[in-house]
């Protein structure tokens, strides 16, 4: 009886563990793993090291974007800075005459203004954070359309020929295995980390975003934190146009337009709640990870055609936020514990 | 009087007076885009965002939203335009795409309204599949040699410049705003949006109006995707993509509040065709039609901004008076003590 009673506390402490969304998201980039290995010997992980480029953008972004949700918002225009980025870059580089390092700091501060024009007016006028981002993904979409007809390279080409040291940034493979973008990243994971889980400023967006008035009342500064996540925002899109145009080699302003849904889809199975004060830096980062495998794995092992993977990506986010809501709804869980208490009863 | 400052207080006068100052000002630059056949051809070209933007306000206006009525358009225009060119009639080509709205609005409205799944996140999952059943139905090929009458039906006209379509549409939105705001099921729509837990408590079936909303966006995209295929004459597999965000933005220039609760069709109808006529006023103006872009998200961004300061204002103001009238209320009144 001990024995049973202590195995079954055991089962349930493991079950909490379980239930914390990180390990189930850890779950599920093993299963995938594991299937795809099984299906086909093609999925090998320097195969997969090799096609990072076509997800890194999504798994940088996301990081950030996370800040933005945690707080309540939503970032619909990140994409769209990608694109910015990366015409800004060439154009300050080919046209201007600008020391290539110099056109990049230029196109981080442009993004960066960017997050905080629209930051400024979710935050200070009050308008619905969606709307504001709708017509700034449309604006910034826009002006990077502008400055590529301000080249004398027709934008359609996109401007190319970028000295070594640039395209190095994706070129360059630590050991001659690992590339340079998933250093990037994991960087990125953990100042990530770091600032939203471990200092003052990200306890701070997230009482911002469970209880706005709440942290008002504390003497927070909360319009200004709301501002900040978007500038931080702002700049993860632009280093995401930064890799991304050093991988391509070509700087065009088109980059990134189709990256939005992608973004959410990863944030939101990160386990960050749409209405904010919730989420986790690690939970987005594996999120990521696991719609960049689906959509690596997929076509690889069992031959689909890329084009059909929004349908498994889709399905992938549907049944995961249908089972967390199935998961956190009183009836369910009620269910549940009355499965276990009946257990209980006849042991 | 009254009624004056009732008409005033209404949010799409607003759009309406915007409307009329941006085509006033783009006239008095270049005279010719304020003649008869430029504004029709300018309300004939507005059509599919007309219907794609009466469908989501629906949905706004409950307080949820979808985005997924860009896949649907395309889905819809595929299935369709593939019937017809294989020689159905157009009958079973609007019943089908009503049906393919039908079935993609009760998905929606059952994640949405029934499991309480935030509508954006659960819309964008529909995006994803509905968009990938468009690649798998059409092997990513595009729909081509449409039928000749098919394609001229979009040139028909019905007096003088106004095409049959939007004629049509038109007719059917002024037949939507009259049951919205006069007919008690109308106004679920609004009072669902407006405050769910205060509809639910005056016994207004709250679940079932939110996907009765979600079904009325699905079919009214899909019928935008039968006038898209007729206008363009071929669909891409992208077809439609990123069209919910205009149709959004559509919205939100017509004063639609995304909140919900707020709003009107008329207004959605006007949004579009500020919304569908960005284009053609630049080229009025002598741009080239690289600014579309910047001029919808300036146009965007300064409508809801300007409109949320003015709410501020309106807000702040009415609480200083409650404030005022309070105050005067626990002031003992003179009168009183004798």
């Amino acid at each position: 009886m001990q024995n049973t009673n202590s195995g079954l506390v055991h089962f349930k402490s493991g079950f909490k563990n379980f239930k914390r969304w990180e390990t189930v998201l850890a779950f599920i980039l093993l299963f995938e793993f594991t299937i795809f290995s099984l299906a086909s010997d093609k999925f090998t992980f320097s195969r997969m090291l090799l096609s990072i480029n076509d997800i890194i953008s999504i798994l940088i972004i996301s990081l950030f974007v996370t800040f933005v949700m945690v707080t309540g918002g939503i970032d619909i225009q990140a994409g769209s800075i990608v694109g910015l980025t990366s015409i800004i870059i060439g154009v300050a580089w080919q046209d201007a005459g600008m020391n290539i390092w110099g056109a990049v700091i230029v196109a981080v501060i442009v993004a960066a203004l960017c997050g905080a024009l629209s930051g400024f007016f979710v935050s200070y006028c009050g308008v619905q954070p969606m709307v504001v981002t709708l017509g700034g993904s449309f604006l910034y979409a826009g002006i990077a359309l502008l400055i590529s007809r301000a080249s004398a390279t027709e934008s359609y080409k996109g401007i190319s020929g970028f000295p070594e040291s640039f395209t190095k940034i994706s070129s360059f493979k630590l050991f001659d295995v690992i590339p340079n973008q998933l250093i990037i990243f994991l960087v990125l994971i953990v100042i990530c980390y770091f600032l939203l889980h471990k200092t003052k400023y990200g306890r701070r967006v997230f009482l911002v975003g469970v209880n706005q008035r709440a942290a008002e009342f504390s003497g927070i500064n909360s319009r200004l934190i709301t501002l900040s996540t978007y500038v931080l925002s702002g700049i993860g899109a632009s280093i995401a146009g930064i890799v991304l145009t050093a991988y391509l080699g070509t700087a065009k302003s088109d980059l990134g337009i189709t990256f939005t849904l992608p973004i959410i889809t990863a944030v939101v199975l990160g386990g960050t709640l749409s209405t904010g004060g919730k989420g986790s830096i690690m939970g987005t980062a594996l999120a990521a990870l696991v719609i960049g495998i689906l959509r690596f794995g997929l076509p690889l092992s069992f031959g689909i055609s890329t084009q059909y993977l929004d349908i498994p990506v889709g399905i992938l986010l549907l049944t995961v936020i249908i089972g967390r809501s199935l998961a956190g709804n009183p009836r369910a869980s009620m269910l549940f514990n009355k499965f276990f208490s009946k257990q209980k009863e006849a042991n | 009087m009254i009624t004056l400052k009732k008409i005033f207080k209404m949010r799409e006068i607003s759009s309406l007076l915007f409307l009329i100052i941006l085509f006033g000002g783009v006239g008095l630059v270049n005279p010719s885009f304020l003649s008869a056949t430029s504004l029709v051809n300018c309300l004939n070209d507005s059509v599919v965002f007309t219907l794609l933007a009466c469908g989501i306000a629906f949905a706004i206006f409950t307080g949820e939203i979808d985005v997924s009525i860009g896949a649907t358009l395309g889905l819809s225009a595929a299935v369709a335009s593939t019937l017809l060119r294989n020689g159905s009639s157009w009958v079973t080509a609007l019943i089908v795409a009503i049906l393919i709205g039908t079935i993609i609005g009760l998905f929606n409205g059952w994640g949405v309204a029934y499991l309480g799944i935030p509508s954006l996140i659960f819309t964008l999952g529909t995006n994803g599949i509905v968009r990938g059943f468009i690649y798998v139905y059409t092997h990513g090929a595009w729909v081509e040699n449409l039928p000749a009458w098919f394609t001229n039906l979009s040139h028909a006209k019905l007096i003088g410049n106004l095409t049959i379509y939007i004629a049509i549409v038109l007719v059917f939105v002024i037949f939507c705003n009259i049951i919205l705001t006069r007919t008690r099921k109308g106004r679920y729509f609004i009072a669902v949006g407006d405050n769910a837990s205060g509809a639910t408590l005056v016994g207004i079936p709250t679940v079932k109006t939110k996907i009765l909303a979600y079904v009325i966006c699905g079919i009214l995209a899909a019928i935008a995707g039968i006038v898209y295929s007729s206008r363009i004459g071929f669909i891409t597999p992208t077809a439609g993509s990123g069209y919910e965000m205009r149709a959004i933005a559509a919205c939100v220039l017509g004063g639609i509040s995304l909140s919900g609760g707020l709003g009107s069709l008329a207004g959605a109808t006007i949004g579009a065709i500020i919304m569908s006529s960005v284009g053609r006023i630049l080229v009025f103006l002598g741009f080239s039609s690289d600014y579309d872009n910047t001029i919808t998200g300036v146009l965007l961004i300064t409508i809801v901004v300007v409109d949320a300061l003015a709410q501020n204002r309106t807000a702040t103001k009415n609480h200083r008076q409650r404030l005022i009238a309070r105050t005067a209320m626990a002031a003992p009144k003179k009168g009183d003590e004798k």
